[in-house]
């Protein structure tokens, strides 16, 4: 994903002009006042996973690009926002120390965008010990969305798997799935599990192929997906080894021997290019955040603080939208809250604790975050189709149809937001 | 007995650095490099197995980290499987270990060198394949205890719930293992392992029982790997495959020989190369793989101009400075003598 170029940034720019509105030509952030904010900064924390077998960085960047435009807009309250990313590297023991550096060694009143496969396992714990919240934009794990402190703006792969299989069934006839996912244990089986759940409490069958992150084999699992008697293969994966199974499964020809779906880490402009012409039209992705064309204030608002504030090289994908989302959200909450609590640590919590109703075009349904042992605001999406350069649109938002929303869904009834 | 008890000037600064890290280190550190010096003295205590095991015996293991994921499992899924107290966790975590790596040694009986060491890479790959096939147990049922989902909550020492505290216990223990290497050096199996180093038919002809001292070798370097194992599962709560490849316990060989496998600094050195330096390039920013470079350059330099790897040349430059005084001062030397 890191190595996407600036092409993804063009193409970005042409598939929102080409949706016929124009560019917003200014970012809007935070209290919008066009001076620099100074004074002693407001410490803001983010840990992101870049190393071998992916880069979960998208988010941490976004953030920091709206961060830096907060900062260039009168900040919170006329102080700046000091945004301190340190990189997990897919390694439990570096998750930990760069939580001690954030959370114990600084003053941080949160945690913004974090994005990981590891860290979430390895430091929910020190969050709630703590009491610090940590709004997330890229998780991938259970951890992250069955934790005390950790509200992530991204699905994850558990729900973005139902969203995929439960259209597959509804529109493409797939009575047995087989999911490729990673082996661990809560993040590619229990994603995969719940899909092949779906699918077998409405009448059909599933399966799953693991693919060990240390060491990826795509063309094993892609083959034992392959002989599981399936109709329709799942790609639960990173975005790079996605487009290597897609790669391998086009030098068999398996196209149209199966439906091909996959989670949001397929949503991503530079993929279209990526997969190629053979699978124009056949790959059926679920977008947990609003697709491109959808191109409402706050995805015009998004590309315009990315395009001003970003690297040209940082990824304009669902993840970069979530930590966008995140930053904003958290941003909107500071500046309502008491200038003389900002740097208060517990108040931050109980004020992110407090976040409801929020809204953006960018999200099917509000966000919110309750004071709960878990969180997961955003549980619908919607559904495209890779097509030459870009997506289309098969299904517009809808909710996921599972037994495992049903405690958010009584949470969200009692904050009244149903 | 005297003999045993008998302190060194090296066994007095090891003491002394031990002293300095359980009391001074917690009051220091921050909670960023307290973790850091946890991790560093958990490898330094399953370094102290390979060195000893190269040192002593001449033997190369090459499974080191993999053993310590085999006492990191044990302790996980003791864990999650029993409300047991952490120290009954780690007793076991070490003496399943400590089998472990008899079972290791019975092909190795037979074996020096190089054989020696691609029969431990093996075992060490093996480990490997499982660690991540199997994973490692998180609270979940059956044999291999693993859950999809949420990993159960990991229960560390009642002495030591804090960081500070379990850095504290985790020097203990460390302290403690080098001890036990030391102690063992002093008496009848250390004088068993010389012989075996220079010559395994000397040290039969002499009567030494050369299958016993070679397996106990492996059973104590077990041991400590699978304390050590122990050890960073209670400091993390969980672990991950990606820790316990084989090529760590090459690296993890590897340093032992640039830092000094005779020696407890040398240990030290290893494992400060190991998990510190990496962490300080992390912390200024740079690309940690650059340590990879740095280990290269250290083992060019120990095999090229110092057997005795780094803390060798420390002693060495130790006892020059201590010596020059009194040998070859101006006020002592000769008037005649040549400046």
């Amino acid at each position: 994903m890191k190595l996407k170029t600036a092409l993804s940034a063009a193409i970005t720019l042409a598939g929102v002009t080409a949706g016929g509105q124009a560019l917003a030509a200014d970012p809007m952030c935070g209290a919008n006042t066009g001076e620099a904010a100074s004074g002693d900064p407001i410490l803001v924390g983010g840990i992101h996973g870049n190393a071998a077998p992916g880069d979960f960085s998208a988010a941490t960047d976004a953030a920091k690009a709206y961060f830096d435009c907060v900062n260039a807009n009168g900040g919170i309250n006329g102080r700046p926002i000091e945004y301190i990313i340190e990189n997990d590297q897919w390694n439990p023991e570096l998750a930990a120390q760069a939580a001690a550096k954030l959370v114990n060694d600084t003053d941080t009143v949160a945690l913004v965008a974090n994005g990981s496969f590891i860290e979430m396992a390895v430091n929910a714990g020190t969050y709630a010990e703590a009491d610090i919240m940590v709004m997330a934009s890229a998780c991938a794990i259970s951890e992250c969305f069955e934790s005390s402190n950790i509200v992530s703006t991204n699905q994850g792969p558990l729900p973005s798997n139902l969203g995929a299989v439960m259209y597959a069934r509804e529109e493409l006839g797939a009575e047995n799935i087989a999911c490729i996912g990673l082996n661990i244990p809560n993040n590619g089986i229990w994603s995969c599990e719940a899909a092949i759940n779906y699918m077998e409490e409405n009448g059909g069958t599933g399966s799953m192929a693991l693919i060990n992150p240390g060491a990826p084999d795509v063309n094993s699992a892609l083959l034992e997906a392959v002989s599981s008697g399936a109709d329709t293969i799942l790609i639960n994966q990173p975005a790079g080894l996605a487009l290597a199974i897609l790669k391998a499964a086009e030098e068999q020809d398996l196209r149209d021997a199966f439906n091909w779906i996959a989670p949001t880490p397929l949503y991503d402009l530079s993929i279209p290019d990526q997969v190629g012409e053979y699978w124009h039209g056949d790959v059926y992705v679920n977008a947990e955040l609003a697709p491109f064309q959808v191109n409402g204030p706050d995805a015009q608002n998004w590309i315009a603080v990315m395009d001003a504030y970003a690297r040209p090289e940082d990824p304009r994908d669902t993840f970069a939208q979530a930590g966008y989302l995140s930053a904003k959200f958290f941003t909107e909450m500071m500046l309502e809250m008491d200038p003389a609590d900002v740097d208060d640590r517990a108040k931050v919590a109980d004020a992110i604790r407090a976040i409801k109703g929020k809204t953006s075009d960018l999200m099917c349904g509000p966000y919110y975050v309750g004071d709960a042992d878990f969180h997961m605001p955003n549980h619908a999406g919607y559904m495209v189709k890779i097509i030459e350069g870009g997506y289309e649109i098969v299904r517009d938002c809808y909710e996921y149809d599972s037994s495992y929303f049903d405690p958010h869904l009584k949470l969200e009834a009692e904050m009244g937001l149903q | 007995m005297t003999r045993l008890l008998r302190v060194t000037p090296s066994g007095a600064a090891g003491l002394a650095f031990a002293a300095f890290a359980f009391l001074a280190i917690p009051l220091l550190a921050g909670k960023l490099w307290l973790s850091v010096f946890t991790s560093t003295a958990c490898f330094a205590m399953a370094c102290s197995g390979v060195a000893f095991m190269y040192a002593r015996l001449g033997m190369v293991s090459l499974t080191q980290v993999g053993l310590m994921g085999v006492g990191g499992w044990v302790m996980l899924r003791l864990n999650h499987a029993y409300a047991l107290p952490f120290e009954i966790n780690l007793i076991v975590a070490g003496l399943v270990t400590m089998v472990f790596g008899w079972l290791l040694a019975l092909p190795a009986l037979r074996l020096r060198g190089l054989y020696l060491a691609l029969v431990t890479l093996m075992a060490a790959g093996g480990l490997e394949i499982i660690f991540a096939t199997f994973q490692f147990p998180n609270g979940g049922e059956g044999f291999w205890g693993v859950k999809t989902g949420s990993a159960g909550a990991f229960r560390r020492p009642a002495l030591a719930q804090s960081a500070e505290a379990y850095f504290r216990y985790t020097v203990a223990l460390v302290t403690a293992g080098f001890l036990l290497i030391e102690f063992h050096r002093r008496l009848k199996p250390g004088r068993a392992w010389a012989l075996i180093r220079r010559s395994e038919a000397a040290a039969m002809s002499a009567g030494v029982n050369v299958t016993l001292y070679k397996t106990w070798a492996f059973g104590i370097a077990g041991l400590l790997a699978g304390v050590s194992g122990a050890m960073l599962a209670g400091s993390l709560g969980l672990l991950d495959d990606a820790t316990f490849r084989a090529s760590e316990s090459i690296m993890l060989f590897a340093l032992a020989v640039v830092g000094g496998a005779r020696y407890w600094l040398g240990v030290v050195i290893a494992a400060t190369l190991y998990r510190i330096l990496p962490a300080l390039l992390n912390n200024w920013g740079v690309d940690a793989d650059l340590s990879f470079v740095i280990f290269g350059a250290g083992l060019l330099h120990a095999v090229i101009t110092a057997p005795d790897g780094i803390a060798g040349q420390l002693g060495d430059l130790l006892r020059r400075v201590v010596r020059r005084p009194s040998k070859d001062t101006p006020e002592d030397r000769p008037k005649d003598a040549p400046a």
